[in-house]
C-alpha cells in the first residue's frame, strides 16, 4: 500500500471540494523546510489542478449550513471525469469534520450518477479540522482505493478457496486489526501497518513481562523506528506524513498512526565522508542488491553490516545465519576507502561507523522521549527486527536506561506482534469546548454517541457489546493554544463536579512534558476515543529450564570491538541453545540464525521463562 | 569511559546534539505558545551561542530569524559585564533592535545563560513575534509610527529572572503593557520552557563529555561553518557587482556587492537617509538579510553558524535606512530587509544562473486584522504573513503560494481554523490568475484570498512591497505580478492599497489579499509546446493569452 503511494501507481483522482478551495491542495501550507535552498521544490499534488472541481455550499465550524449545497454543476464534472479517465473521486468539503451533511449529499449524489466508480468523501476517513490535511488525505486513499480493494478481494477469494472459514483481520498503522470489509472502504489506514505490529507486540511483551514502560526500537536493513509505550499503552496520532523529511513538506494523511520516528539507518545504511572530511551513516542504503561490501554481491560501499562484521561484532563464520559467506576482503576494501578518507586506519574507521550510526539511533530515541517529556531512564529498551540486538544495549547505556530485552524470535518479532493485536478503531473528532461548569452534558454526550457509533459497528461484525473496551481520551490546551495536550479521562459519565479532575490531569501531564503550567483557562478541542475488542490472541506458555549452566550454550570466544571500551575478549552463545534461566555476564555475543546480541562488558544476561534475553546494564557507556 | 578533545567522531557527535538540543527548544515553543504567528506560522526561532555569543547552532523556523540571536547575546554579554551580574538560573530578555533586538518589538528575545558549576558553557535563546506588546496600535505595528517609542514596550536586554525566580516588577510590566495580557504572558513563558530545556540538554552534554571536550566541539564546529562558505565562496565568479533599483515608494536603493577568495562585501553605504516611517531596520537586521544570500549562495545544506558568516563584510552609513538612528521606527523592517535580501539576489543572478532564479514575490506581505469574534465577544488578531509566487530557473518553472525568502518553515493557517478562532469568513483560497511571469520557465502563482468580516469596527493594518514593481525577470522573461490588498466594501467600495494602518472595517466587508506571480525566465516563445498545453488545460492561463505571450496556437 506505503509502495503504491510511493512509487506513485495509484489511479487517477478527481477531487471535488467547497467552491473557492479548489486550489488548497496545491497551496497546501506554503512551508519550505529546506529554507536556505533557494531551489526547494514543492511537492506536486497528486491531483492536477484540471482535475480539482468545486461545488458551492457551506457550512461553518460550528456546523451549521450558511449555504446550501447546489449539486447542480456535478453531472457535467462527472462528465469530465470520466471523459479523462477518473477512476477515483475524492470529495472534500470545508467543515465536514463538524457537520458531514453536505458532504454525503454528494457522495449519495456521486454514487447515483456514476455507480461504477471509486468514491470517497473526507469525513469517512477523518473528523478532525484542517482542510489541506483533509482533503489530501481523502486525495491519497481514492488513490490507492481501487488497487486495495481489487487485492483485498483477492486476498479474501484466495483464502476462501482454501477452505478458511473465518473473516480475516487485516493489520492496521494504529497497532489494532480491523476487517476486510472495513478495511476495503478506507485501506489508506494500512499505511505504517508493517511498523505498528512490532510495537504493539513490544506493547505486549511489555505487559507479558512486567515492563509496562517500553522504548521500542525496530532496527531493519535500511531504516530504523522507534516509539515510546507508557504504561501499557502505545500513542497513537494522527499528523502523519509521507515523504516528509528536512528537504521536503510531504504529503499529510490523517488517520490514526502509532507514533513513531523512522531515522534512514540500518544494517545497509551507506558510511560515507562529505567533502569537509566528516564522516556520515545513512540515510541511502546498499539496499538487498548490491547490500553490504560483505555480501559479495558487488557492493563496494561500506555499510554499518560491514563495520560489525569487522569489529567482530557479527560473526564472519556464521554471516546470516551461516547462510553467507561474508567477502572479507571487499568489506576491508570498503572500510578502507572510508578510513583512507578520514585518514585513519580500517578499525578506527568501522569504530567511526558504529558510533555515529548509534548517535543517529540515539537521538531518534531522543525524540519520542526526552522531546515528549519522557525520561528515557524509566523505561525499558525492547530491541528488534535484524539489527536490534547488535546496536541495542550501546544505545541503553548512551541513553541511561538500565534495562534492555530482546525477544525471542527478534527478527521477525512484527509478526508476533500482530498475532497480539486487537480489533482495535480509533475515532478522532473536532469538537471544541470549555472546560467550564455545563460543558460536561456536551462532551458526555460525544464520547456516548461515538461509542455507541463504534458498538453497532462492531455488532454488525458479530463481536458482542458487552467484549467492547473503551479508552476515553481528550484533546485539551489552555485556551489561544492551537497544539493540545491528550489526557486520558478515568472510566464513569463525564459530570460537571468532574471537570476539575479531568482539569487537574491535563495541568500535571502539561506541566511534565512542557515545564510549567498556566491559571489560564482549559479547552477541549476534540475527543480520541479507542474502541477494542480482543479477537483470539495467542496465550504464550512458560517454560522451564532443563537446569543446565549457560556454559554448555557456549560456543567459543573471540576478540569483539567494543569501540570505546576497547577490544575484549567475548565468550559466544548459541541462541539455539539458550534455555530459561540460564544466566552469564558479557563481553558476550548471542548468535541466532536471525540476529546478532552484543553485550558489552559487565552487562548481565538472563533468558526468561518465554525465551526473551533480559540484559542489565550497570551504567557504563556505549560510543 | 573518557572522551579526547581531539577525537574527532566524538566532536561529531557533541554537535549533532547542539543541532539537536536546538530543535527540541523549537519543538517545546511550538507546542507552548499561545500566538498563531507562533505555533502556526512558526515565526520563531531558537539558537545556542557559545559562552561569548558566537551562533552555534540554530532551531529551524524562517531563516531570518537564524542569525539574530547571536547579537542579543552579545548585547547582554556586554551590558553585564561585572562579576555576579550573571547566575545560574537567571533568564535575560530584550526586544529593542537598539539593545541587541535586531528586528522589532514585536519580537521578544529571551536568552539563558548555561553554566556548569560557575563557568558560563553556552547560552540558550529563543526569539518569536508576540501578538501585542503595546504602541499605538493593536498588534503593535502602525505604519503611522514616527518614533519606536509608539511601537511598543522597549526591554532594553534586562534580566527578567534571577536564580530561577520571575522578577514580578518586570513580569508585572510586561504583561500589563499588552492589549492580549494573556497570551503574550503564555508566549513569554513558553520561550522561557524552551531555553530553560535547551539548557539543560547541554549541561547534560558538557557533564557527560567534559567541559573542555564540549567547547573544543563548539570552537570547531565553529572554525568548519567558516571552512565551508570559504570553500564555496572560491567557486564564486569574482568581481564587483553593482545594481540600483527604484522602490514602490520612489526612492532608489544601491548597492555593490564585491566577491573575492577572502569575503563577500556587501557596500550599501550609497542609499536614503533614515525614514520617517517605520520602514528602517538596524545595521543588524541588514547583516541578516547578508548572511541569508551568502548561506543560500555558499552551502544551504550545511548548518549555519557563525562561522558560516565570518568571510562577511557590511558597509552601512549611520543614520540611512539600513542603519536607522534612535529613535527611528522600525515596525516594518523586514520588508526593509527583504528588500536588500532581493537587492542582493537580484545584483547578482545575472552572474550566477545556476544559482539564482528570477524574482519572487519578495514581500513577507505582513497582514494584521483584529476585532471582536462575534461567537464569543473575545479580541482577536490576525498577524500573518503570506505565500505567493516564485521565479523560473532554468529546467524549472517556480513553485507557486510558498512563503517568501524571509520565512521558511512556516504555515498558512488552514480556513478551518480562522473561521473558528477569528471573527471572519473565508470566502476563498485560490491561485492568482492574473497575467504576469510568463518565459521559457515561468514563475509561479501567488494567491488570491478573500476574508469576509462577520462584525463592524475591527481593523486592518497591512504593508506589502513589491506592490508597484513586481518581480522581476531574467533573461527575456516577463516580470511577475504585483502585491496588494483590495479592500471591497459592501456599501460598493474598492479600494486597492500596499500600505494601510487602522482602517475600520465593517460587516461583511471583504479584505482581499493578492500576492504576485513569480518573474519568468527565458523568451516565453520558446516555452515547450506540451506544458503551455498543460497551463491552458489547468485554467492557468486563457488560450488568447497563450497566443499573444506565448505565440502558442492550439
Amino acid at each position: 500500500m506505503i509502495n503504491a503511494l510511493t512509487e506513485r501507481k495509484g489511479v487517477k483522482v478527481g477531487l471535488i471540494t467547497t467552491e473557492g478551495f479548489r486550489d488548497s491542495l496545491e497551496i497546501a501550507r506554503g512551508n519550505r523546510p529546506d529554507f536556505f535552498n533557494l531551489h526547494y521544490e514543492k511537492p506536486r499534488p497528486f491531483v492536477p489542478r484540471y482535475l480539482r472541481r468545486e461545488l458551492p455550499g457551506r457550512v461553518t465550524y460550528k456546523g451549521q449550513e450558511l449555504r446550501s449545497l447546489d449539486l447542480s454543476g456535478l453531472p457535467a464534472i462527472l462528465d469530465d471525469f470520466r471523459a479523462e479517465g477518473v477512476e477515483a473521486v475524492a470529495i472534500c468539503f470545508l467543515h465536514s469534520y463538524a457537520n458531514p451533511g453536505h458532504e454525503q449529499a454528494a457522495l449519495e449524489a456521486v454514487r447515483r450518477l456514476w455507480p461504477e466508480v471509486s468514491v470517497v468523501s473526507s469525513h469517512q476517513i477523518t473528523r478532525e479540522w484542517r482542510e489541506y490535511e483533509r482533503a489530501s488525505t481523502t486525495v491519497l486513499s481514492a488513490y490507492v482505493q481501487p488497487t486495495a480493494e481489487r487485492y483485498l478481494s483477492r486476498l479474501a477469494a484466495g483464502l476462501a478457496d482454501q477452505g478458511f472459514r473465518h473473516s480475516p483481520y487485516i493489520m492496521q498503522s494504529n497497532c489494532g486489526v480491523d476487517t476486510l470489509d472495513s478495511v476495503s472502504r478506507i485501506p489508506i489506514t494500512m499505511v505504517e501497518s508493517g511498523p505498528a505490529s512490532g510495537f504493539w507486540g513490544a506493547a505486549e511483551l511489555g505487559k507479558l513481562i512486567g515492563e509496562p514502560n517500553v522504548l521500542a526500537l525496530d532496527i531493519g536493513g535500511t531504516t530504523a523506528k522507534c516509539s515510546l509505550i507508557e504504561n501499557g499503552e502505545v500513542k497513537i496520532k494522527t499528523d502523519y506524513w509521507i515523504e516528509r523529511d528536512r528537504t521536503s513538506s510531504g504529503y499529510p494523511i490523517m488517520v490514526p498512526v502509532v507514533d513513531l520516528v523512522e531515522i534512514g539507518n540500518g544494517g545497509g545504511s551507506i558510511a560515507w565522508v562529505d567533502d569537509y572530511g566528516k564522516l556520515h551513516v545513512g540515510p541511502r542504503s546498499a539496499g538487498a542488491v548490491p547490500g553490504p561490501a560483505a555480501y559479495g554481491r558487488g557492493g563496494t560501499r561500506a555499510t554499518t553490516t560491514d563495520a560489525n562484521l569487522w569489529l567482530g561484532r557479527i560473526n564472519r563464520d556464521y554471516f546470516c545465519g551461516g547462510e553467507v559467506i561474508a567477502d572479507m576482503q571487499a568489506a576491508e576494501a570498503a572500510l578502507g576507502e572510508v578510513a583512507g578518507q578520514l585518514g585513519v586506519g580500517v578499525d578506527e574507521a568501522a569504530r567511526g561507523i558504529i558510533r555515529i550510526a548509534n548517535n543517529n539511533m540515539v537521538n531518534a530515541l531522543k525524540l519520542v522521549s526526552l522531546n515528549r517529556g519522557h525520561d528515557p531512564r524509566d523505561f525499558t529498551l525492547v530491541v528488534f527486527g535484524g539489527g536490534g540486538a547488535m546496536h541495542g544495549m550501546a544505545l541503553a547505556a548512551e541513553l541511561g536506561v538500565r534495562k534492555v530485552v530482546v525477544p525471542a524470535g527478534a527478527s521477525v518479532f512484527s509478526a508476533w506482534g500482530m498475532m497480539m493485536s486487537d480489533l482495535r478503531r480509533d475515532y478522532f473528532l473536532t469538537r471544541l469546548a470549555d472546560l467550564r461548569p455545563g460543558s460536561a452534558a456536551g462532551i458526555e454526550a460525544l464520547f456516548a454517541e461515538t461509542e455507541a457509533q463504534a458498538v453497532a459497528q462492531f455488532e454488525a461484525e458479530g463481536v458482542q457489546p458487552s467484549r467492547v473496551k473503551f479508552f476515553r481520551y481528550g484533546k485539551f490546551r489552555y485556551q489561544n493554544q492551537e497544539h493540545t495536550t491528550e489526557v486520558l479521562i478515568a472510566e464513569g459519565p463525564i459530570t460537571d463536579a468532574r471537570l476539575s479532575e479531568i482539569e487537574t490531569a491535563f495541568h500535571t501531564t502539561y506541566e511534565r512534558e512542557y515545564t510549567y503550567r498556566l491559571a489560564a483557562p482549559v479547552e477541549m478541542v476534540g475527543i480520541h476515543l479507542v474502541a477494542s475488542a480482543e479477537v483470539g490472541k495467542l496465550t504464550m506458555q512458560q517454560r522451564e529450564g532443563s537446569g543446565a549452566a549457560a556454559e554448555t550454550a557456549l560456543k567459543g570466544h573471540r576478540d569483539v570491538d567494543y569501540a570505546l571500551e576497547g577490544v575484549h575478549r567475548a565468550a559466544i552463545y548459541d541462541g539455539e541453545r539458550l534455555e530459561p534461566g540460564m544466566h552469564f555476564v558479557g563481553p558476550a555475543i548471542i548468535e541466532d540464525p536471525g540476529t546478532t546480541v552484543v553485550i558489552h562488558p559487565g552487562q548481565r544476561v538472563s533468558i526468561d521463562g518465554y525465551g526473551n534475553t533480559h540484559i542489565e546494564l550497570n551504567g557504563g557507556d556505549g560510543q | 569511559m573518557s572522551y579526547s578533545a581531539s577525537d574527532p567522531i566524538t566532536l561529531e557527535i557533541i554537535q549533532n546534539s547542539l543541532q539537536a538540543a536546538a530543535d527540541e527548544m523549537f519543538a517545546v515553543m511550538k507546542k507552548t505558545a499561545m500566538s498563531s504567528i507562533i505555533y502556526e506560522v512558526l515565526d520563531m526561532g531558537t539558537g545556542i551561542t557559545d559562552a561569548k555569543g558566537a551562533l552555534a547552532s540554530s532551531g529551524a523556523g524562517i531563516p531570518a530569524f537564524v542569525g539574530m540571536l547571536d547579537k542579543a547575546v552579545k548585547v547582554i554579554v556586554a551590558k553585564f559585564d561585572k562579576p555576579g551580574d550573571i547566575e545560574p538560573g537567571d533568564v535575560f530578555v530584550t526586544n529593542d533592535p537598539y539593545y541587541g533586538g535586531v528586528t522589532h518589538l514585536s519580537d521578544i528575545v529571551v536568552a539563558m545563560p548555561v553554566f556548569v558549576g560557575d563557568r558560563i558553557i553556552a547560552w540558550t535563546a529563543n526569539i518569536a513575534h508576540n501578538s501585542d506588546v503595546g504602541g499605538m496600535a493593536p498588534g503593535s505595528l502602525s505604519g503611522n509610527a514616527t518614533e519606536i517609542f509608539q511601537e511598543g514596550l522597549r526591554l532594553p536586554a534586562i534580566k527578567m529572572i534571577s536564580r530561577g525566580e520571575p522578577i514580578r516588577s518586570v513580569m508585572d510590566i510586561i504583561k500589563v503593557n499588552s492589549r492580549m495580557p494573556d497570551v503574550l504572558e503564555g508566549d513569554v513563558w513558553a520561550a522561557i520552557a524552551s531555553v530553560r530545556i535547551g539548557g539543560r540538554r547541554l549541561v547534560e552534554l558538557a557533564e557527560k563529555y567534559g567541559t573542555d571536550t564540549f567547547e573544543t566541539a563548539m570552537t570547531s564546529f565553529l572554525d568548519f561553518g567558516e571552512v565551508v562558505t570559504r570553500r564555496a565562496l572560491a567557486n564564486l565568479p569574482k568581481g564587483t557587482f553593482e545594481l540600483t533599483e527604484e522602490q514602490d515608494d520612489g526612492q532608489f536603493f544601491n548597492v555593490k556587492v564585491t566577491i573575492s577568495d577572502e569575503a563577500f562585501v556587501v557596500d550599501l553605504r550609497d542609499n536614503p537617509d533614515q525614514a520617517r516611517n517605520p520602514v528602517n531596520t538596524s545595521r543588524d537586521g541588514v547583516m541578516v538579510a547578508a548572511q541569508l544570500i551568502v548561506k543560500s549562495l555558499t552551502d544551504p545544506y550545511s548548518a549555519a553558524n557563525e562561522g558560516s558568516f565570518r568571510p562577511i563584510r557590511l558597509l552601512t552609513r549611520p543614520g540611512s535606512v539600513f542603519e536607522a538612528m534612535e529613535p527611528a521606527p522600525i515596525g516594518f523592517y523586514y520588508e526593509v530587509l527583504l528588500r536588500v535580501y532581493d537587492l542582493i539576489w537580484r545584483c547578482l543572478a545575472p552572474h550566477m544562473p545556476d544559482r539564482l532564479a528570477a524574482g519572487h514575490f519578495a514581500s513577507v506581505c505582513g497582514t494584521f486584522i483584529g476585532g471582536v469574534h462575534p461567537d464569543t465577544g473575545r479580541q482577536y488578531t490576525i498577524i500573518e504573513p503570506q505565500i505567493g509566487g516564485w521565479g523560473g530557473k532554468p529546467g524549472r518553472d517556480g513553485n507557486s503560494a510558498i512563503f517568501c525568502g524571509f520565512h521558511g518553515e512556516t504555515y498558512n493557517c488552514p480556513a478551518e481554523i480562522n473561521e473558528a478562532r477569528n471573527g471572519l469568513y473565508v470566502d476563498r483560497m485560490e491561485l492568482n490568475l492574473e497575467p504576469g511571469g510568463e518565459g521559457r520557465y515561468r514563475g509561479g502563482r501567488g494567491i488570491v484570498m478573500d476574508y469576509r468580516l462577520r462584525a463592524d469596527n475591527g481593523f486592518l493594518t497591512m504593508g506589502y512591497t513589491r506592490s508597484k514593481f513586481p518581480a522581476w525577470a531574467l533573461d527575456g522573461g516577463r516580470e511577475g505580478s504585483p502585491n496588494y490588498v483590495r479592500y471591497l466594501g459592501k456599501d460598493g467600495t474598492d479600494q486597492r492599497y500596499s500600505f494601510v494602518s487602522g482602517l475600520t472595517t465593517h460587516t461583511d466587508d471583504v479584505i482581499r489579499v493578492v500576492t504576485g506571480n513569480g518573474g519568468g525566465i527565458g523568451d516565453p516563445r520558446e516555452r515547450d509546446r506540451t506544458l503551455v498545453a498543460e497551463d491552458i488545460k489547468n485554467g492557468l492561463i486563457t488560450p488568447e493569452r497563450a497566443r499573444e505571450v506565448y505565440g502558442y496556437e492550439a
